[in-house]
């Protein structure tokens, strides 16, 4: 009898250890991720701000802006679809990677305008929708984006350059690919009048 | 025991780093040909007339005239592709420059007439067109181009041909006709 009593004794202090050492364990991971989560925050407030023409390499894409406006129509001349109204930025962009791409959609993102969708590129030398960007070879380009006509506009435009990483061989297909990299640089454009955007 | 083990290891070791990675498993099946002959695949082939470089070309669409400047060099390589078996629509072309670094027929031409991209090779019916590239000036040596159905072709065939370096100077203007350049 008493043998089993001291049996069960030992077995509620090992259950006790085991509860305590889960309960210090998760706690360590709580603190770790709170503190890696802080950490990333003041990580994240540090990106740098670029003025105008300012080339800023972004991994796979060098861009630096020219300006931003409102177009009386699109930079091909098209008209602008009814009910919206124009913002287009200027820049020149240039693809740093081994291979001609298209994939400068999420490039740039407007952090004050309200949920805008991946802007159309046009490529200014042509006149015309911007399809791949070859290496080496910066274009000046516009992106632009569309927004319903009633939508309160900044006065100053605010752009978040999102950066890219190259991986030789990624973690899935161990093949060479494009990953995100987050923020790289944020820009604030003065979104001035109306301006029709035609040049040569 | 111990060394059977170690053995073991290491063998297992050999073997994982040795594996090929997956995107060579499943990559293109390559034949790899010079410009003064013809290069087949088991697919298709394809025989390079000509290679021209120029400043800016120009060509008629619509009746309009269109005329596309670079900031580097066109290339329009002029080709006869074949099918074997069966249809093939030879849509993705490359030129690799002397930096390695691959450029893509130039969407900008996509539109001139008589431009391979466009076509459609049927077997028994050798089909002759252009191919329009647009790449810096540098990049001009050494090139090597390559053909294949669609981009990065995994499991097809991809047929690659080294071109000879050009000499003379680019044409100030290349004008793309119907009947080719």
């Amino acid at each position: 009898m008493g043998g089993l009593k001291r049996a069960m004794r030992s077995k509620t202090g090992k259950a006790w250890l085991t509860k305590l050492l889960a309960g210090a364990g998760g706690l360590l991971a709580a603190s770790i991720s709170l503190g890696y989560t802080l950490y990333e925050r003041r990580q994240a407030d540090v990106v740098p701000q670029v003025e105008v023409a300012t080339p800023v390499d972004a991994g796979r894409w060098k861009v630096s802006f020219a300006g931003s406006a409102l177009a009386k129509e699109m930079p091909n001349g098209a008209k602008i679809s009814p009910g919206k109204k124009a913002i287009v930025v200027s820049m020149m962009l240039e693809n740093l990677s081994a291979q001609s791409s298209n994939l400068y959609g999420s490039l740039i993102k407007p952090t004050n305008l309200p949920d805008t969708p991946k802007p159309q590129y046009y490529l200014s030398r042509d006149r015309a929708i911007l399809w791949d960007l070859q290496p080496r070879m910066p274009e000046a380009v516009t992106a632009v984006w569309e927004v319903p006509a009633n939508v309160a506009l900044p006065d100053v435009l605010r752009l978040r350059v999102e950066g890219e990483f190259f991986k030789p061989r990624d973690n899935l297909y161990n093949a060479p690919g494009w990953f995100p990299l987050g923020t790289v640089a944020e820009i604030a454009l003065p979104l001035d009048g109306e301006t029709s955007e035609t040049k040569p | 025991m111990i060394p059977a083990v170690l053995g073991a290891a290491a063998l297992l070791a050999a073997l994982q780093a040795t594996t090929p990675p997956y995107a060579t498993l499943t990559g293109p099946i390559s034949t790899v040909g010079r410009q003064s002959d013809t290069v087949s695949s088991d697919t298709f082939s394809v025989k390079i007339n000509r290679v021209l470089k120029a400043k800016s070309i120009a060509y008629k669409q619509f009746g309009r005239a269109v005329d596309l400047q670079s900031s580097g060099v066109w290339v329009a390589v002029s080709a006869e592709l074949q099918a074997f078996q069966k249809t093939v629509p030879v849509r993705a072309a490359t030129l690799i420059g002397s930096s390695g670094r691959m450029y893509r027929q130039s969407r900008r031409a996509g539109d001139a007439p008589n431009v391979l991209s466009t076509k459609t090779v049927q077997p028994g019916l050798p089909t002759t067109g252009l191919l329009v590239f647009e790449l810096p000036e540098d990049e001009l040596r050494n090139m090597k181009l390559v053909l294949s159905e669609q981009y990065d072709p995994q499991l097809k065939d991809e047929i690659s041909v080294s071109l000879e370096t050009i000499e003379t100077a680019p044409q100030a203007r290349l004008e793309i006709r119907k009947d080719g350049v």
